[in-house]
C-alpha cells in the first residue's frame, strides 16, 4: 500500500511539474500539428498524386514520381525559373551580406548622428512590402543611377556571354531593392561587433597592428558566426522576396486545369529541397566556424 | 651683443617647439590617434554614409516625387525630382482606388490582432522552453527552429484547401487563428527571442515565487510577463510590420472581399479605370505612375509613422533582446 501511495504521489508530482511545461507549450503544439505538420504531410502526399476536381470534392490518383518527372523534364518554365532564381540568389546573397557588413562597420564607428544613419538603414524593413517593391521596380526606380551613366550595363553585355549578362543586368536593375532587404542583417552585424571586447583591439594596436590587419585578424573571425546567421536569415527572407518566381509558378499551377494541386506541391517540394541543400551548406559552415572558435 | 644672440636663438627654438606642438595637436585632431578617429576619418565616414544613404533612399524619394507630379510633369523628361506644380490629385485618386478606409481597417485588424496574439503565445512558448522542465524540450525547440526554415510555399496548398473547406478564405481567421496557436508570421523567430530573454533572468526569481506559493501561471503572468515588457514591445512592433507588409499569403488567402492594403496596389488601375480595355493600354503610359506611387505611399505611410514614433525600439530591439548570443 505504502509503496503504491508513494508511486501515485511520485506520478502526480511528475505530472504536475511536467504538466505546467506541456500546458505552456500546448497552444504552440496544437498549432504545430494543425498548421505545420499536417500541411507538410499532406503536401508531401499530394506530390505523388494527380489531383482532379470533381463536383463533390477532390479525386486523387496515385501517379508515383510523375509530377517530379514532369516538373524537371517536361515543364519548360519551372526548371528555367528555378535556375534563374538560383543564379539570382548566388548573386544576391553575397551582395546583401557584404553590403550589410560594410555599412555596419561604418555605423559601428563612434561619431555624432550615427543613430540617424542607423534609423535610415533600417527604414526599408518598414516599408518593403511586395507590391510596392514590384511597382518601384517596374517604374525603374530600383537601379543605381550611375550604372547607365557610366555605361556599366553595356560593359556587362559586351564582356559576358548572354546567359551570364542577363542575370547580372537584372540584378543591377533592382540593386537598391535588393540592398533594401539588408536592414535586419546590418543590425545583427552591429550586435555581433559588440561581442568582441575592446581590450583585444587595444592589445593588437599596442602590438602595432593597423586597423586593416585588425579587421582581418580580429573582427572577421570574431563575427564569423554572425555571417552564418545572416546567411541563414537572408535565405529565409528570400522565400517571400517579391521577385521570387517560384511563388508565381505555384500559384499558376495550382489553379490550372492540366496540372493542379499535386503538380504545384511537387514544384514547392523541389524548391524546398534546393533550399534545404543550401541551408545544409550554411549549417556546415556555421558548425565548422563554431568548432574553430572553441579550439 | 652676445647675450642678445643667445636669447634670440633660444626664443626661436621655443617658438619652433610651440609651433611644432601646435602642429602636432592639429595633426592629432585631423588624423586622430588611430586611423579610425580624427576629423579626416569622420569626414570620410560621413561622406561614405551620406552617399550610400542617398542611393539607399532614392526609390523612396522617387515615390514621393512621382506622387506629387501631375501629368504634364510626368511626361516632361526635364522634370526629375521636383515637380513644377504639386498635384494632389494623385493622392486623392489613390485614396479612392485603394478603398483606403476599409483596407486600412482590414490591415490594422490583421496586423494588430495577429501581433497581440503572437506576442502572448510566443511569450508563453518561449517561457516554457527557457524555464520549465519537461521531457522532449530539446525536440520541441528543434521543431520551432524547423518551422523557421520551412518555406511557406510548401504548406500553402494544404492550408489553402483546409481554409477553403472551413470557409475561412477572405476572412481574418486565416491569419488570426494560426497566430493564436503560435504559427503566425515569423513566430519561430519571436519564440527564440523570448526564449533568450527568459533565459537571461535570474533563477532566484522563480524560486522566491515558488516558495511564496505562487503557481506556475501566477509566476508567468504576474512576474515574468511584466519583466518581459521590453521584449514584448519589440516583438509586437516587428510582428506588426511583418503582418502589415505580408503580401504573398494575403494574395492567396485574402484575394477578394477582405483585402488588406498590401494587396490593393496591383488592382489599383482596374479600380480607377474599370475594365476598359483601351485603358489597359493606357497603363503602359506614365499616366498612372503618379497615382500608383501615391498608392504605394499610402500603403507604407502607417508603418512609417509607427517607425517614427518607436524607432528606438526597432533599432535597439535586436541587440537588447539578445537574439544574437
Amino acid at each position: 500500500m505504502n509503496a503504491r501511495a508513494k508511486g501515485i504521489a511520485k506520478f502526480t508530482y511528475k505530472l504536475k511539474s511536467n504538466g505546467a511545461g506541456y500546458l505552456f507549450m500546448l497552444p504552440w503544439m496544437i498549432g504545430f500539428a494543425v498548421f505545420m505538420a499536417f500541411p507538410i504531410g499532406w503536401s508531401l502526399y499530394l506530390t505523388f498524386q494527380k489531383v482532379g476536381l470533381t463536383g463533390t470534392g477532390f479525386k486523387y490518383k496515385y501517379i508515383g514520381l510523375q509530377n517530379f518527372k514532369d516538373a524537371l523534364l517536361k515543364d519548360n518554365e519551372f526548371t528555367i525559373q528555378l535556375l534563374v532564381f538560383l543564379q539570382q540568389m548566388i548573386f544576391m546573397i553575397p551582395i546583401i551580406i557584404i553590403f550589410s557588413l560594410c555599412v555596419s562597420i561604418l555605423l559601428n564607428q563612434r561619431f555624432p548622428g550615427r543613430f540617424l544613419f542607423r534609423a535610415i538603414f533600417f527604414l526599408p524593413v518598414i516599408f518593403s512590402t511586395g507590391q510596392v517593391l514590384t511597382e518601384l521596380f517596374q517604374q525603374g526606380a530600383g537601379d543605381v543611377p550611375f550604372i547607365a551613366q557610366y555605361g556599366i550595363d553595356t560593359y556587362v553585355s559586351d564582356h559576358f556571354s548572354a546567359s551570364m549578362a542577363e542575370p547580372i543586368l537584372n540584378i543591377l536593375g533592382m540593386m537598391i531593392l535588393i540592398l533594401w532587404s539588408s536592414g535586419v542583417q546590418i543590425l545583427i552585424f552591429i550586435a555581433g561587433f559588440q561581442t568582441i571586447s575592446n581590450s583585444i583591439y587595444e592589445a593588437v594596436r599596442i602590438d602595432g597592428a593597423s586597423p586593416w590587419t585588425s579587421f582581418w585578424k580580429i573582427t572577421l573571425p570574431g563575427i564569423k558566426p554572425f555571417i552564418g546567421l545572416n546567411l541563414l536569415y537572408t535565405m529565409v527572407d528570400l522565400f517571400t522576396f517579391p521577385f521570387n518566381p517560384i511563388m508565381e509558378q505555384i500559384k499558376k499551377n495550382m489553379f490550372s486545369i492540366t496540372t493542379g494541386y499535386g503538380y504545384a506541391s511537387a514544384i514547392a517540394w523541389l524548391y524546398f529541397l534546393l533550399i534545404m541543400i543550401l541551408i545544409g551548406l550554411i549549417m556546415l559552415f556555421l558548425n565548422s566556424s563554431n568548432k574553430a572558435g572553441r579550439a | 651683443m652676445k647675450t642678445e644672440a643667445v636669447v634670440r636663438r633660444y626664443s626661436r627654438q621655443v617658438r619652433s617647439l610651440v609651433i611644432g606642438r601646435r602642429a602636432q595637436r592639429a595633426k592629432l585632431v585631423v588624423l586622430g590617434q588611430h586611423a579610425n578617429e580624427g576629423l579626416l576619418a569622420k569626414a570620410f565616414i560621413y561622406f561614405m554614409l551620406s552617399i550610400i544613404a542617398y542611393l539607399y533612399l532614392q526609390p523612396f524619394f522617387y515615390m514621393i516625387s512621382t506622387m506629387l507630379k501631375g501629368l504634364a510633369d510626368l511626361l516632361d523628361p526635364t522634370v526629375k525630382w521636383i515637380p513644377r506644380t504639386v498635384d494632389w490629385n494623385n493622392l486623392s485618386r489613390a485614396f479612392d482606388g485603394l478603398k483606403y478606409p476599409r483596407s486600412f481597417f482590414n490591415s490594422l485588424l490583421l496586423a494588430g490582432g495577429g501581433s497581440l496574439l503572437q506576442v502572448f503565445v510566443c511569450a508563453m512558448t518561449g517561457f516554457a522552453l527557457a524555464r520549465l522542465q519537461f521531457p522532449g524540450k530539446k525536440l520541441f525547440f528543434a521543431l520551432v527552429f524547423l518551422t523557421f526554415l520551412i518555406p511557406p510555399q510548401v504548406i500553402m496548398i494544404p492550408l489553402f484547401v483546409t481554409f477553403s473547406k472551413l470557409g475561412w478564405l477572405n476572412t481574418p481567421f486565416v491569419f488570426l487563428v494560426p497566430a493564436l496557436f503560435g504559427q503566425g508570421i515569423k513566430s519561430a523567430l519571436f519564440i527564440i527571442i523570448f526564449r533568450q530573454f527568459f533565459h537571461s533572468l535570474p533563477k532566484a526569481l522563480e524560486e522566491a515565487a515558488m516558495i511564496d506559493g505562487a503557481s506556475m501561471f501566477r509566476l508567468f503572468f504576474r512576474i515574468m510577463l511584466p519583466l518581459a515588457s521590453s521584449a514584448c514591445l519589440v516583438v509586437f512592433l516587428f510582428s506588426f510590420i511583418w503582418y502589415w507588409n505580408e503580401s504573398y499569403l494575403t494574395s492567396m488567402f485574402l484575394s477578394n472581399d477582405f483585402t488588406p492594403l498590401s494587396n490593393k496596389l496591383s488592382n489599383l488601375e482596374a479600380t480607377i479605370f474599370g475594365d476598359n480595355p483601351s485603358m489597359a493600354v493606357m497603363s503602359q503610359n506614365p499616366v498612372t505612375e503618379g497615382t500608383k506611387m501615391a498608392g504605394a505611399f499610402l500603403i507604407v505611410f502607417p508603418p512609417l509613422v509607427l517607425y517614427m514614433i518607436a524607432q528606438r525600439w526597432f533599432v535597439q530591439g535586436i541587440e537588447r533582446t539578445g537574439l544574437v548570443d
